[in-house]
């Protein structure tokens, strides 16, 4: 295709040289013997273009979505469970106040005296299991907290090193977060 | 179990076609209904392909500032939270101080959640309900926090008394 092209090109150069006479005529006839190709074209406005481009860009994939991320890859990496914890922590704190706020208008008791009562009263798996799903997220989010405070200074940032230290985090969680909750 | 090994034969067969072949088979083998998590919002056109990509106005304070604050307060609230039981002794002041920390930290937090998922440029009415949503509710969880210091015993003695009630 490329070859052929180049040998149009310098046939076309040749036929386009006055000086040339012999090659000229052997040009020009050699020329009228090519094959050429009618090409149906249609003329269209700029605003016609316009809306084919933009209906072929309403096809366009989006990216990035959920679907490209792999699970296994990076969903215990500890970079979104630490956006769960703290978002769950958190949201327990703003709950909390806003009832505590709330509640002389609506007749409930959260100071601390009957929250203590009403949760001593519990039976102790209750009790311990309540706990555990505080001490946890909290135990969580403070030790990846501190690792990713150390990744924001550049450290620990080989391949290794990440991936190991997401399952310590989720180790050392586990265990101060059982502790916390069972033995304290 | 069952489904682990599903998924193990699943990813077997699907390293060969594209993406959206694997998806297809996954839906057509579960009887389960597929059901997309965050599906994209319908794209829509805005200008014309040889448009440049538009650059904010820098600023500091919603940009290098801003990450460093967030990184000074995550990083002052280890000290602030081990204090009480190195001390072995609770002070009002560190317990407000710990409070006000704790407001900011959450504020900043659910601030930069939102700011990921609730884009400006797809879901502008959205994210302007979000963020000022939650500047009602810090407001509100800020005065409740004075409250509680104030006339109950604190964040940390209400902790510790639940811990060992």
């Amino acid at each position: 295709m490329i070859a052929q092209r180049t040998g149009t090109t310098a046939l076309r150069r040749v036929a386009a040289n006055p000086n040339a006479v012999f090659t000229s005529t052997f040009a020009k006839a050699a020329m009228s013997q090519m094959q050429t190709r009618q090409a149906t074209t249609q003329k269209i406005s700029a605003t016609e273009a316009r809306s084919i481009l933009d209906a072929q860009r309403l096809n366009r994939p989006v990216s990035p979505h959920l679907d490209i991320y792999d699970k296994q890859q990076t969903f215990f990496g500890g970079s979104i469970w630490q956006r769960f914890t703290g978002s769950g922590l958190s949201g327990g704190l703003y709950v909390f106040g806003a009832a505590y706020l709330a509640a002389p208008l609506l007749g409930w008791h959260l100071e601390s005296a009957s929250l203590v009562s009403a949760f001593g009263a519990l039976p102790f798996a209750v009790k311990s299991g309540v706990k555990f799903l505080v001490a946890w997220p909290f135990a969580f989010h403070a030790f990846n907290g501190v690792r990713h405070l150390a990744l924001d200074l550049g450290m620990f940032m080989k391949r290794q090193q990440i991936v190991k230290g997401g399952w310590y985090i989720w180790g050392a969680s586990l265990v101060s977060g059982l502790y916390l909750a069972f033995f304290l | 179990m069952a489904s682990i090994a599903r998924s193990s034969l699943l990813r077997q067969v699907a390293t060969k076609p594209a993406l959206q072949n694997s998806i297809i088979a996954r839906a057509a083998f579960h009887t389960t209904a597929k059901r997309d998590l965050l599906p994209p919002l319908p794209q829509r056109v805005v200008g014309t392909v040889n448009d440049a990509a538009p650059v904010p106005p820098p600023s500091p304070s919603h940009g290098s500032y801003h990450w460093t604050f967030d990184r000074l307060v995550a990083a002052s609230l280890i000290p602030l939270t081990v204090a009480p039981f190195a001390a072995g002794s609770l002070n009002p002041t560190m317990d407000a101080v710990l409070c006000a920390t704790l407001l900011i930290h959450s504020h900043t937090g659910f601030q930069n959640i939102i700011v990921d998922y609730v884009p400006q440029y797809r879901t502008p009415r959205a994210r302007k309900a979000a963020i000022w949503g939650l500047n009602a509710a810090t407001v509100v969880v800020g005065l409740a926090l004075y409250e509680y210091e104030t006339s109950d015993v604190g964040i940390t003695e209400t902790i510790k008394r639940l811990w060992k009630a």
